[in-house]
């Protein structure tokens, strides 16, 4: 039938009846209930995997939650004919959604800035001397999106990296927190997202201690960053551990 | 691995991967003449298949389904739509093949694969053309709603077979679709109901189907592609021998096993015209297969 009718006639998604979606009042000294039944300060359940994709060079995927993402690399390989000559390596990122990725099909966010700020997040953690002249590809593919997706994209695309055998100086581990009236939630789904009044996000690199990427979005007061910057450290250092034991297990597998 | 050979031979001499890679046509017909394959296999045989339903929790319909490697992701959204004039008690079906970046070395971002487009079209030519699902049934509101099924597929890893990945995702993807509750308001548009709210909700309007619709799927289509090589006839090829032999064939039969499609995208000529009565003997075999596996998954997401 697609091709029957030489337009694709204008289609909708069918909303919920009777339920018409309001911000819930979030007053300033209520608490917010998490939809999925978490604590504030609790992270969703992180399920990581090395090798999911057979044909790239290190692939990982990663499920936080309702969040799912593939990512893949490619690499070193030759530099596009148009480069210049570089003596040290370069580092490309590309990432795309699924179409069905999103609750309403094609409703995708724009993903040239996500692409941007994964090539920040991961540059520093690179030895791009390691790698002269040629390009490292970082591709990845968000199957499902269910809020924090570029700290999981983050997450995931160091894991790849590592699983490439691309030198780094350490794992690149990324979380952010919401923040909405008083609380701050770390690791929000998407509905936490659309609620929240501004937004923090810090990708580190545990075990040196360093930051390599921190945004801040939205309305904070200075105490409130601290406490939001110490608990993304935290459970960056957290993934971190969870991290290397999947890189382990992995390794130990391919062992046997 | 060592396979001897004649003195001028360069393969004694030489890395088993090195060879692969310098003469990889040499190193498959080696191979050939012993009636096996790289992996293992025998010449007729597919590789391990696996399938898995509602691997997505956001789409109404999912699956995903794994032929060696290869992997492919199937998921359908439900939107509705007016439909058209010529046909008003008919539903609408656009399928959509995917190759982002991930899935293999060839595709870069920017630079889409050639063969995502065509396998597309073959997709969305086999699965209507069979009559697998009849648009009837997707007909909601006669000449005022319908369904479209937008059904998108993803390549994660491609490793050759990818026609045949698809289609098996995509017919899963259409066995697990569950057409939620929904009623038309006021407005003349269509809403969904929600389940929990069933017994509350029921008096503002009486919803068009009482409960989630699966679709009855008449004869479904399964297919296999085969590599022709001189004589050999090889099942199911990776990428590494699609990228070095030259003829292809694909058979779709339904579960009856009535032809429903036959594709030899060019190459060079068939000697003769017994080697697609030989592919078509390999389909057969390979559709009782698939159906097994079908059906497995089928049950195993109904126990859960």
């Amino acid at each position: 039938m697609a091709g029957k009718s030489g337009s694709t006639p204008a289609t909708y998604s069918p909303s919920l009846s009777g339920q018409k979606k309001k911000r819930p009042p979030v007053l300033a000294d209520s608490n917010w209930v998490r939809p999925d039944g978490r604590t504030l300060h609790q992270c969703r359940p992180a399920f990581l995997r090395t090798g999911a994709v057979n044909s790239a060079s290190g692939s990982a995927y990663a499920e936080f939650g309702n969040t799912k993402v593939i990512v893949s690399v490619f690499g070193p390989r030759e530099s596009k004919k148009a480069m210049m000559y570089s003596n040290s390596g370069r580092l490309n990122c590309n990432v795309s959604y699924a179409t069905f990725a999103t609750h309403v099909r094609g409703q995708m966010p724009e993903t040239k800035d996500i692409s941007s700020m994964l090539h920040k997040a991961l540059e520093g953690a690179i030895i791009l001397k390691s790698f002269p002249k040629t390009t490292v590809d970082v591709f990845a593919l968000v199957l499902e999106s269910g809020g924090s997706d570029l700290p999981v994209i983050t997450t995931c695309a160091s894991l790849a990296l590592a699983d490439a055998g691309i030198m780094l100086y350490d794992m690149v581990t990324s979380v952010s927190v919401s923040c909405l009236g008083k609380n701050l939630l770390i690791d929000p789904l998407s509905e936490e997202e659309s609620y929240q009044d501004g937004s923090l996000m810090i990708t580190c690199m545990p075990s040196r201690n360093e930051v390599t990427q921190m945004t801040v979005t939205g309305e904070w007061s200075t105490p409130k960053i601290n406490e939001a910057m110490q608990l993304c450290i935290d459970a960056c250092s957290k993934l971190g551990k969870i991290m290397r034991s999947c890189l382990k297990e992995a390794a130990s597998i391919t062992q046997d | 691995m060592a396979v001897t050979s004649g003195p001028n031979d360069l393969s004694s001499e030489m890395e088993v991967d090195a060879f692969r890679r310098l003469f990889p046509l040499r190193f498959h017909e080696r191979h050939l003449l012993e009636s096996l394959r790289p992996d293992g296999r025998p010449l007729g045989r597919a590789r391990d298949t696996t399938l898995m339903l509602g691997a997505v929790a956001s789409a109404n319909g999912s699956a995903m389904a794994k032929i060696g490697s290869t992997t492919m992701l199937a998921a359908i959204k439900m939107e509705v739509m007016t439909p058209t004039a010529e046909a008003p008690d008919e539903g609408c079906i656009a399928i959509e093949f995917h190759m982002p970046p991930i899935c293999s070395p060839l595709v870069r971002p920017g630079r889409p694969a050639e063969v995502a487009p065509v396998i597309s079209k073959q997709l969305s030519d086999t699965i209507l053309s069979s009559g697998m699902i009849d648009l009837k049934e997707l007909c909601l509101v006669g000449g005022k709603a319908a369904w479209m099924a937008y059904l998108d597929i993803y390549c994660l890893d491609a490793d050759g077979a990818l026609f045949d990945a698809a289609l098996l995702s995509a017919v899963a993807a259409f066995s697990h679709l569950q057409i939620p509750v929904v009623s038309l308001n006021d407005d003349g548009r269509i809403v969904i109901i929600s389940e929990d709210n069933n017994g509350g909700a029921m008096k503002e309007k009486e919803p068009v189907n009482k409960e989630k619709i699966k679709l009855k799927l008449k004869s479904v289509p399964f297919s296999l592609t085969c590599v022709l090589h001189k004589k050999y006839i090889l099942a199911d090829p990776t990428s590494e021998e699609e990228s070095i032999m030259e003829t292809f064939l694909t058979v779709v039969l339904d579960s009856s096993f009535q032809l429903v499609s036959l594709n030899k995208p060019g190459g060079p000529g068939l000697t003769n015209s017994s080697a697609i009565q030989d592919c078509v003997t390999l389909t057969r075999q390979r559709v009782k297969e698939l159906q097994k596996i079908l059906n497995e998954a089928i049950s195993d997401m109904e126990v859960d």
